[in-house]
């Protein structure tokens, strides 16, 4: 068909239905061939590993050596909270590496949907923290282990230290001030929100799975939500609120506050009296990873010293290789919550208890009726 | 419908004789097969996609959650459950509301528009349209980010009133409400609005809106007598094609409704989520579906009397 005669036609308004059409047909099936003619040059992206992870780590900085050896990057798949990963993997879905955290380690291990990892085969495996790998619930058999430690932090509070007004120490109270009504953040998930409620609460984690616990870090929670401006698990939306000053304070984790600090807003990570909630996150293996070997080169990725240096100094959070602590003098440790012994931070705040399933299942069910107001 | 069977048949007739020739005599002479073989790609489809998930999930509500597994046995706790909790009641009435209200904006707005383009443009009709539904040709989630952005702190809203004068903070109502989410419902599914009753107001006889003036009708009266009445298929099915979807959405008020603008679909989701009460999503999703239809039902019944009256 010939081009100038059919947008001569158009100018006329004279264009038929049929070749309108027509020409639509003809663009899209351009339009849809124009990927396949370069296809062949990459590496096709299905021959890499799937990284099951939170966001935010679904980021080249943290696949260096992977990328050097294979090309691409891994696969991302990211999820807002532990609990919705397990729900969508014990559904079907198939990655070969999974990001849980040491709360949620025994039950995962329990859904059998897990194989142990052979430490052998991770060329930075010695210079992974002893005081990470020993885990509740960790060990597996020959000496291997379920969950390879990677990251670990703190979730504690972000404020501007401009807009919010502090009255005496740093404490949990600042995200129940009723002066910041409508000013302050918190993350949606109940893996963070409801541990922070129980310090807040004076729950002992120990006793956190008692009818009266129940009851008071309910009584907490309700007690904030009319102050809270929304609950998100999308770190983002809480960075922006806190730079445009829509917050003044919200419950985070480390990386908000390096990032937001980087940006030149003048926040603080806060060092609450009651202590922070502390955390180690680490890697597994899916049972049926169809990409095992890469798999393997994902996590020696992950806890190699180059991928220890971006956590530690853009995201401020914890890594599990003691070599990339060598790079930070402890100042400069210390002004981001940190230290290269990470013990002294773990035991300073809280550390989460592994639950059982129906404690998750009871304390999201009561969380999600307190948010919607109940 | 027979013209598109004419066709069907055509090469049939042409094939040689034997058992391809049966068939399609078969096909040729009975009315109810040739029908049936028509809808069949449409209704096997139909029986996996939807039937098969659906039934599904009518036995799943009959279960129970015990953990990370279901305990099988027939129970009716669970819609005992959801009729008990008030939870689960306000957020269906809550979602029901919003929608309601989403819908109503949606063709109340789109009609005017639906009506010019069909009354009072002669040339370029598809052009028209195109132009229309041009917004609508980017991805639902970035038109709701784009809301996000328009209803923000520092959003479009807010930058304007501060730098007109009229407001010295921002105003923090506009995100994170309720309000925020009926807006952005109305604008993401007004195109489904247009489209119907572009399509039914176009297809009114131009003759009878004469007949009407001949009989001394005015502009309004000819309106509320012909106009409207004949309208009226497109206007229901615009109302159902947005009110269905938008009250399982939870995409919108996940991200704009804050904590006081969620959802039953923000329910259903978490049940099959962090919850993890597969169950109780069933039951939820089912009870949602069964106040659509009873509310779809009303007010099909409703607009029905309503023309009946007026015509």
């Amino acid at each position: 068909m010939d081009v100038l005669d059919q947008l001569g036609s158009m100018r006329e308004g004279k264009m038929s239905r049929r070749a309108f059409t027509r020409s639509l047909f003809a663009s899209g099936v351009a339009i849809a061939a124009v990927p396949m003619g370069g296809r062949k040059v990459l590496a096709a992206p299905e021959d890499q590993a799937t990284f099951f992870t939170w966001g935010g780590y679904d980021i080249p900085e943290l696949f260096v050596p992977y990328s050097e050896e294979h090309g691409e990057l891994p696969n991302f798949a990211t999820f807002g909270g532990s609990e919705e990963a397990l729900t969508k993997m014990r559904g079907g879905y198939v990655v070969d590496v999974s990001h849980p955290c040491n709360q949620a380690l025994p039950r995962w291990v329990a859904s059998d949907l897990f194989q142990p990892i052979d430490t052998s085969r991770l060329s930075n495996w010695p210079d992974v923290m002893p005081g990470l790998v020993n885990l509740p619930g960790n060990d597996a058999e020959g000496g291997n282990v379920w969950m390879a430690p990677f990251d670990w932090g703190q979730t504690s509070i972000t404020y501007r230290t401009d807009l919010f007004e502090l009255e005496g120490e740093e404490s949990w109270d600042m995200l129940w001030d009723e002066r910041y009504k409508g000013q302050l953040g918190s993350l949606a998930s109940g893996g963070d929100a409801w541990w922070c409620g129980a310090i807040k609460a004076g729950v002992d984690f120990e006793n956190i799975d008692t009818p009266e616990a129940f009851d008071k870090i309910a009584a907490v929670m309700r007690e904030q939500r009319p102050l809270i401006r929304t609950y998100t698990d999308d770190t983002t939306t809480l960075e922006q609120a806190l730079a445009s000053g829509e917050m003044v304070a919200a419950m985070t984790w480390n990386a908000s506050a390096t990032l937001l600090k980087a940006e030149g807003v003048p926040v603080k990570f806060a060092e609450p009296k009651e202590g922070a909630l502390t955390w180690v996150c680490g890697v597994m293996v899916h049972k049926d990873a169809p990409k095992l070997d890469l798999a393997y080169d994902v996590i020696d990725s992950l806890l190699s010293v180059e991928s220890g240096k971006f956590m530690i100094n853009d995201y401020g959070y914890g890594h599990s290789n003691a070599k990339s602590f060598e790079q930070f003098d402890s100042e400069t440790l210390a002004s981001l919550g940190l230290s290269s012994n990470p013990g002294e931070i773990l035991n300073a705040g809280h550390f989460q208890v592994p639950q059982s399933q129906e404690w998750e299942t009871k304390m999201n069910g009561l969380f999600e009726e307190i948010k919607a107001g109940f | 419908m027979s013209e598109q069977s004419i066709h069907t048949s055509v090469p049939a007739e042409l094939a040689p004789p034997g058992k391809v020739g049966r068939l399609s005599r078969l096909m040729h002479r009975s009315e109810r097969a040739r029908g049936y073989g028509l809808i069949a790609p449409a209704l096997t489809f139909m029986l996996c996609a939807i039937l098969l998930p659906f039934a599904i999930l009518v036995v799943m509500s009959f279960w129970t959650a015990t953990g990370f597994d279901f305990d099988t046995s027939f129970s009716l706790e669970n819609y005992k459950q959801a009729l008990e909790r008030p939870i689960y009641a306000a957020l269906l009435e809550r979602s029901l509301w919003m929608s309601g209200i989403a819908t109503v904006a949606a063709v109340v707005l789109c009609y005017p528009m639906a009506y010019f383009v069909a009354f009072h443009v002669h040339r370029h009709k598809m052009f028209w349209i195109i132009l229309m539904t041009l917004p609508f040709w980017t991805s639902y989630l970035l038109r709701v980010f784009a809301w996000k952005v328009v209803l923000g702190y520092e959003g479009v809203i807010n930058s304007f009133l501060i730098s007109v004068g009229l407001i010295e903070e921002p105003l923090e109502v506009l995100l994170y409400s309720q309000s925020a989410v009926i807006i952005t419902l109305a604008h993401a599914w007004a195109a489904f609005a247009i489209l119907p009753m572009y399509v039914s107001l176009e297809k009114i006889d131009r003759s009878l809106l004469e007949a009407a003036t001949d009989l001394g009708d005015g502009p309004v009266m000819r309106f509320l007598r012909v106009t409207l009445p004949l309208s009226l298929p497109g206007v229901i099915s615009a109302s159902l094609l947005i009110f269905i979807p938008t009250t399982g959405d939870y995409i919108t008020p996940a991200l704009l409704g804050g904590p006081d603008g969620a959802m039953i679909g923000n329910l259903i989701q978490k049940m099959f989520g962090p919850i993890n009460n597969w169950p109780m999503g069933a039951t939820l999703s089912i009870l949602l579906m069964l106040c659509i239809s009873v509310i779809c039902v009303l007010f099909i019944l409703l607009t029905l009397f309503v023309r009946r009256r007026i015509s």
